[in-house]
């Protein structure tokens, strides 16, 4: 790609994709919508991989690119799937939690750019014409095989391994059939914790309106988690 | 700055000539197997003129910038998916080392641009078209990446120049024999045709496209054309040698190989039944992406040997 | 008023219409497919023509004016075989003897030339529920809620019956115009994605709604348009070429096995298979208190399309009366929910006039 024109172009190009990341991904915290928010944050990823490809890393930059669009597509239908308002059927707020996020911003921005300013970066020049692709290939097939073989196929496993464990379906029948504790004397109750249905209000990063998540994360955040194994030893007794 | 210009030129030519001849060939595939007479050579712009006499409809809060991007990037993917594509030796527009995975970029981005069409307008239809094609889309590719890494063995390069450079002695259709009819699978499903149809399939009433009116259904229509183009050029640079031949100019050859790909996908696309997608789930992960594995372990074999 | 170039060229085409069909839709109706000087379109979006065919019946006028609006201008409605209503009175009619193909040609070309005023919305363009500038956010709720667009409530979690992911429940009405259910019927559906999670009967199909058409519209389901067009001419169905090509296309492995089962065991293969061979004589089922919910539930849309489109019309009455009718019958005319409509979308949106 870096055979478009000269200096002046690439570096117009490189400023100009900066300037869309950094848009782009102002944006993930700007717009109303799961999805708006994911395909922003793969734009703004996008122009990274752009800009790999200016600075002659073509595999990097393209596989980048590649990459995140995958992982933002899965990303996105997955919050779309289990979060409330899929796919923005309906108006709602996004937005929550002010005081944290303002204050997590500021302490990132300022922690990266303290980064960015201390770090002495590499400055060496490649050759024009130096096939970096090869240089890759030899690198992860070579010294550094080890390290990369056993990173994939640890994540592989870990991958095959949640999808098997989060599967309802099972050769033995559905997971939730059988899968409740014994009871506690014979014949009794499952002993456990039971999760109620409905009700309850989330005090959820200080909104009161959001009955979803007050649903969703109510076996955690309202439940006392300890009232089951409390009454155990009573029960016992 | 000539070679650029000259290749760009090409590429505009090549794409508009191919929509044209295949909405041309669609209608005659479909009329025929229909037991109609075929069309005129011109119905497709008459079609597309009724569309842009039509209003642009909207539906209620829908993402209308977002509903834009995905008809435009759509197409423009397309269009740089043939830019990869050489015409001739050193004569792509977009000559890349990685054009391989280049392409395999575009392919990932056409299934958000898809998802995206359909989760714009809002609305219950298209959203589940757009659900629909994800589950599918996603796992179609990793048969489609894997036969295009097995035709970068031979090549030792994953630039598709290089690869057709490769295939001077035998093409990659011969040398491996599983790669091609597993890349035009991935083509019916890039294309939304056929068989891999989950998104704008006549069970959901056009299904993402549901909602589209006037200049947007015309675009939308128009893309998905493209991207037949576009993929059909990939895989008979990749499979079928490209602008190799005998006698006639390297550009001719790889339009004729084109347009032959073209027709096959929309045969294809015409006569085979599309099943549920949990079916088509099954088939993907259990036959199609093991097949694919074979041709890989094939190619690396032929490759040591 | 002249034409301009894009309207002359849009003249050559065919006419793109959309059918709505009433309960006694001429036979005729489906030999319009043949015609070349037609395309019929399986969403209003993309129709010029609204051709209303046999009567709409009382009950659904507001689900075909609703319909109405979802056209694109330039549009006009055709009664053919039955009259206008009251709110489309400028709607054209056509009775028996006219040459339908020839007349609406004609009155798409009055449309493009403007000698023919497009219709105007019968229903209001407005959302009846307002929500827009509502709530701290104008986002219509209060917290992260929104508003209620049509009474249409947010989609919620909700348990789930096939895989264990509790995703969000989406319920709306669907039909009574929809091509790929059978003609008058309208489901009230919970959706999870593209799951049917529970289903009750707004509106049975008419009595008369589908001599025949059920194979068509399960080849047209399984991706087979062209095929089921082919069925169309006078006895294709026995000739070999179209049976060579229905094995080629693998349509009988496409549909999964067991689909749809009654207690007799006939299952939607077998009937697939009986309505290919012997259109004329639909099957005798014994359907013993089956219901759309024992069939429907847990499937995925276009499974649960084939098992409804795989019952004759008698079967499927039957099959409906065995199922809970939604009781919310207090909604309105145009202040139903979102997709009591064609599309199950919201009608009165079309704010790009």
């Amino acid at each position: 790609m870096g055979r478009i024109g000269g200096t002046g172009m690439t570096d117009l190009i490189f400023y100009a994709l900066s300037a869309l990341a950094i848009w782009s991904g102002w944006r993930v915290f700007r717009v109303d919508s799961m999805i708006r928010a994911t395909f922003a944050l793969m734009v703004s990823f996008i122009s990274v991989g752009g800009i790999a490809v200016l600075m002659s890393a073509d595999y990097i930059g393209v596989a980048t690119v590649f990459m995140m669009a995958v992982e933002m597509m899965v990303m996105g239908l997955f919050m779309v799937m289990f979060m409330m308002n899929p796919a923005g059927l309906n108006p709602m707020q996004m937005v929550h939690q002010y005081k944290f996020s303002i204050g997590a911003g500021i302490m990132g921005f300022v922690g990266l750019t303290t980064a960015v300013l201390l770090t002495n970066f590499p400055d060496n020049p490649l050759p024009e014409n130096r096939d970096t692709l090869r240089d890759l290939g030899i690198e992860l097939l070579g010294g550094s095989m080890l390290i990369f073989e056993t990173a994939g196929v640890t994540l592989l496993a870990t991958m095959v391994g949640a999808v098997a464990l989060s599967s309802r379906r099972g050769r033995f029948g559905d997971s939730d059939v059988g899968a409740a504790p014994p009871g506690l004397h014979p014949g009794g109750e499952p002993a456990g914790r039971k999760v109620e249905k409905g009700g309850g209000h989330g005090g959820h990063g200080g909104h009161g309106g959001h009955q979803m998540m007050a649903e969703k994360t109510k076996p955690n955040s309202n439940d006392d988690p300890h009232e089951g194994h409390g009454n155990m030893p009573e029960m016992e007794a | 700055m000539m070679i650029f210009v000259l290749a760009f030129g090409m590429l505009i030519l090549f794409l508009t000539f191919g929509i044209w001849f295949a909405a041309v060939l669609d209608g005659v595939f479909s009329r025929r197997l229909s037991g109609q007479s075929a069309v005129g050579l011109l119905a497709p712009f008459h079609a597309a003129a009724v569309y842009l006499t039509q209003q642009r409809l909207r539906t209620e809060a829908p993402d209308q910038l977002n509903w834009f991007l995905s008809i435009a990037g759509y197409l423009s993917v397309a269009a740089i998916g043939l830019a990869v594509v050489p015409f001739g030796p050193d004569l792509a527009v977009i000559g890349l080392d990685t054009s391989v995975v280049f392409w395999g970029a575009c392919e990932s981005l056409i299934v958000v641009l898809i998802f995206l069409h359909g989760w714009s307008p809002n609305a219950p239809l298209s959203l589940i078209g757009a659900y629909r094609y994800v589950a599918i889309g996603l796992p179609i590719m990793l048969p489609s990446m894997f036969v295009l890494i097995a035709a970068a063995i031979p090549a030792q390069s994953l630039d598709l120049r290089e690869i057709v450079a490769s295939q001077e002695t035998m093409w990659n259709v011969i040398r491996q024999p599983l790669g091609l009819p597993l890349f035009l699978l991935l083509g019916l499903s890039l294309t939304l045709r056929g068989p891999f149809d989950y998104a704008d399939s006549e069970d959901l009433a056009g299904g993402t496209s549901a909602e589209d009116s006037g200049a947007n259904r015309a675009g939308w229509q128009v893309a998905r054309l493209a991207m037949l183009v576009g993929f059909s050029a990939v895989a008979s640079t990749a499979f079928l040698g490209g602008y190799l031949g005998p006698v006639l100019p390297g550009f001719v050859w790889l339009v004729l190989k084109t347009l032959v790909v073209m027709a096959t996908v929309i045969w294809l696309s015409h006569l085979l039944a599309r099943m549920p997608v949990a079916r088509m789930l099954g088939l993907i992960w259990k036959i199609l992406l093991p097949i694919s594995f074979l041709d890989l372990l094939w190619a690396g074999l032929v490759a040591l040997a | 008023m002249g034409m301009n170039w894009i309207a002359k060229l849009a003249a050559k085409a065919p006419v793109p219409i959309f059918i709505a069909r009433g309960n006694d839709a001429p036979d005729e109706t489906d030999k319009l497919h043949l015609n070349p000087n037609l395309s019929i379109v399986d969403t209003p979006r993309a129709a010029s023509i609204l051709l209303v065919a046999g009567t709409i019946p009382h009950a659904l006028t507001a689900h075909l004016h609703r319909l109405h609006d979802q056209l694109p201008h330039p549009r006009a409605t055709i009664f053919w075989h039955s009259s206008p209503t009251d709110q489309l009175s400028s709607a054209l009619g056509v009775t028996h003897g006219d040459d339908l193909g020839s007349f609406l040609l004609q009155t798409r070309a009055a449309l493009l030339t403007g000698e023919r005023a497009s219709e105007a919305d019968v229903l209001p363009d407005e959302p009846a529920n307002v929500w827009r500038g509502v709530g701290p956010h104008g986002q219509g709720g209060k917290g992260m809620m929104g508003g209620t667009p049509y009474g249409r409530p947010m989609a919620m979690t909700d348990d789930d019956m096939r895989d264990g992911l509790k995703l969000d429940a989406y319920t709306a009405d669907f039909g009574p115009f929809l091509t790929m259910l059978p003609s008058g019927m309208i489901l009230k559906i919970t959706l999870q994605g593209d799951l049917f999670q529970k289903v009750a009967v707004v509106s049975p199909p008419y009595e008369d709604a589908r001599q025949g058409r059920e194979i068509r519209t399960l080849l047209k389901l399984l991706g087979l348009p062209a095929l089921a067009n082919r069925l169309l001419i006078e006895n294709a169905h026995c000739e070999a070429g179209f049976k060579r090509l229905v094995t080629l296309s693998g349509v009988r492995r496409a549909i999964p096995p067991d689909l749809g089962r009654t207690h007799d065991g006939s299952d939607v293969r077998s009937r697939f298979e009986h309505m290919l061979n012997d259109p004329s004589n639909p099957q005798n089922l014994h359907l013993m208190g089956l219901g759309l919910g024992d069939l429907l539930e847990g499937r995925e849309w276009q499974e649960a399309m084939l098992i409804l489109n795989s019952f004759d019309n008698t079967s499927l009455r039957k099959i409906c009366a065995n199922t809970p009718t939604d009781a919310t019958d207090d909604m309105g005319d145009s202040s139903e929910q979102a997709s009591g409509g064609h599309e199950g979308m919201d009608h009165s949106s079309h704010g790009g006039h």
